[in-house]
This record gives C-alpha cells, sequence and structure tokens, in this order.
C-alpha cells in the first residue's frame, strides 16, 4: 500500500470503497453457494435417511456446539466492534478487539478439536471407517461424511477468516486506518461474519435436529 | 451527479455514525436466539417441527447478522441484490434437489432409505446390502 490509500484509477476514497464493498459481497455469494451445496447434499440425505440422520445427531455432543455457537457470536460482535472503533480512527482499540475476536476463534477450534479426537476414539467416522456401535442404522455413515466436510470446511474458514484478522488487526495497531480509510478493517469484518453466519445454519442442522 | 452529492453525503454520515450500541443489540439478540433454539431442540414437539422452529431461528439470526454486523441495512442496493441473488440460488439449489428426491419412483431411491422399497420386498432378487 502506498502513501496514499487512493488508487489511481479511482476518482475517490469514497468510490474506491463502494467498489471494494461490492467486490467483496460477490465473493461472499460465492462462498455462500460453496457450503450451500454441502446444505444441500446434507438435506438430500436426511431426506433418504431419517433414522440414521436423526440417531447419529443425537449421538454427538450438543453442548460443544451450543458452545461454539456463543463463542462464534462473540466473536462476531467483537469484530463489529472493531470496526466501529476504526470508523472513529481508533486502531489500537480496533487491534484489541481483532484480538479478541482471534483468541476467541481459537477457542473454537480448541473445542473443535476435543471434537474431533472423540469422533476418532469412537468410530464416528465416514464410509467404511466407520464403527461406532451406538448408531448402526443406514445413512449414518453418511452423516458423519457430511459432517466432516461441511464442519471441516467451516473451520479452514476460521482459519483464513482468523489470519485476515491478525493481519488487519496488525496493521490498525500500527496505525493504517484512519477514520475516512478502514476498508481492510470493514472486508475483513465481512468474511469473518460470513464464517459466523455460516455456523448458525450449521450448529442446528449438525446438533439440534 | 449534483443530484447524487446530498445522497452519497446522507449515507456516508449514516456509515461513519456510530453503531455499538446497535451491535451490542444484536449479540444479545443473537445469544437469546441461540438458548431458544438450544431449548426447542429439547422442548417435546410433534414431528417435523424441530426442524421447522430450527431453520426459523437460523434464519432469524442470520438476518441479524447479515442486516446489522454485516451492514446490509444501510448499505447501496448493488451489495443487496448480489446477496439476495446468492439467496435465489441457494433456494433453487436445495429446493429442486430435495424437490426430485421427493418425487422419485420409489426403486430409483438407494436401498435401506426412507423412499425405497423394504430389501426384498421388489418381485425380483433382494435389494443388495445397503450402505451404512
Amino acid at each position: 500500500m502506498q502513501a496514499s490509500p487512493l488508487a489511481h484509477h479511482f476518482e475517490s476514497l469514497e468510490k474506491q470503497a463502494h467498489a471494494a464493498r461490492l467486490g467483496m459481497w460477490l465473493f461472499l455469494a460465492t462462498e455462500v453457494l460453496l457450503f450451500t451445496a454441502l446444505f444441500a447434499a446434507y438435506g438430500v440425505y436426511r431426506f433418504l435417511y431419517p433414522e440414521g440422520f436423526a440417531q447419529s445427531s443425537r449421538s454427538i455432543e450438543t453442548w460443544i456446539g451450543f458452545v461454539n455457537t456463543l463463542v462464534l457470536v462473540t466473536s462476531s460482535f467483537t469484530v463489529a466492534m472493531g470496526l466501529d472503533a476504526a470508523v472513529k480512527g481508533n486502531g489500537r482499540r480496533t487491534a484489541l478487539l481483532f484480538a479478541a475476536s482471534v483468541g476467541l476463534a481459537l477457542v473454537f477450534l480448541g473445542f473443535k478439536a476435543i471434537e474431533y479426537a472423540h469422533h476418532f476414539q469412537e468410530g464416528q467416522l465416514p464410509g467404511r471407517y466407520y464403527t461406532f456401535e451406538g448408531v448402526q442404522a443406514p445413512g449414518a455413515s453418511l452423516y458423519f461424511s457430511l459432517y466432516f466436510l461441511i464442519t471441516g470446511l467451516h473451520a479452514i474458514h476460521v482459519i483464513i477468516g482468523m489470519s485476515a484478522l491478525a493481519i488487519v488487526g496488525a496493521l490498525a495497531w500500527r496505525g493504517r486506518f484512519t477514520g475516512e480509510y478502514h476498508i481492510p478493517v470493514e472486508l475483513a469484518g465481512l468474511y469473518w461474519h460470513l464464517v459466523d453466519l455460516v455456523w448458525i445454519f450449521v450448529f442446528p442442522l449438525i446438533y439440534l435436529i | 451527479m449534483a443530484e447524487q452529492e446530498p445522497i452519497a453525503r446522507a449515507e456516508q454520515e449514516l456509515e461513519h455514525h456510530a453503531h455499538a450500541g446497535r451491535y451490542a443489540l444484536v449479540w444479545i439478540a443473537l445469544l437469546v436466539l441461540t438458548v431458544t433454539t438450544y431449548l426447542a431442540a429439547r422442548a417435546p414437539l410433534p414431528g417435523g417441527w424441530h426442524v421447522a422452529v430450527a431453520l426459523v431461528i437460523a434464519t432469524a439470526k442470520g438476518s441479524l447478522v447479515v442486516l446489522f454486523f454485516m451492514h446490509l441495512w444501510d448499505q447501496r442496493g448493488a451489495n443487496r441484490l448480489v446477496f439476495a441473488t446468492s439467496l435465489v440460488f441457494v433456494a433453487l439449489l436445495v429446493g429442486l434437489t430435495l424437490l426430485d428426491n421427493a418425487t422419485r419412483f420409489p426403486l430409483a431411491n438407494p436401498p435401506g432409505s426412507a423412499g425405497a422399497l423394504p430389501a426384498g420386498g421388489a418381485n425380483r432378487e433382494p435389494a443388495p446390502e445397503a450402505p451404512r
């Protein structure tokens, strides 16, 4: 980034911000459809194997998903507050709030790791690796295939999102952004909110119903 | 151009307005809805209602995140259009795929699934072992 954040092909900072925002939303739309493909697969197999899916869903620890939902929602809130601080030109505050979000993301991944370790011990694994005694209904291993695909892809997004937050937070700490120019703060925040949005649908589908 | 100027300024002021209070309210609402959906999943409800209730609550939470955390509430039409278009495709993808499966000839469903004929119920050889 040069001394002036305004690229020469833009008339004003405001237009540049609008272009950046629109580009981010186009990207987020493709992300939504990426996850929708998995949700559609989940819908089809849940429709075909209602009993296997219901039993499998009951066999995993609901409280971990519940706590992780609270954690992610809260991290989204701290990201939003970080943007609020950036709008007011307070880069240090933005950096601290983004650091809190990254910390919450680590808590989320920690619970996920505990959960995955448990599934590996129990044999709640996809395909022919499925050896879980508790649920033997047809479709149970399909549930866990989709479980690992959906939560795994989401976890990758969490890692990408927390990296983006860490980088933007570090830049904010060094005073790279101002009240007028803070579009990277906003875009990193948008990505993080999308990660939260996807989890909001993952939680009931995987854990609750 | 001259007409757009005051609109753009008003929008910018709106964007630069402090949103802290609104964020806090949305956050509390999201926490409350999370607890609600958790309790609703435990409540005794007639069959099928759990899915409906969970999805309605998830949609409400998602709307709060998209409208207020992601600022679609006070942003330009283009961003809203992009997101709304993606939702149309979500509906098409999920809706048509489920419709396809819901209206299939029973033999087209994989063995062991809800819509399929029971194994051996077909008039010829029994169905192969269901994939677990």
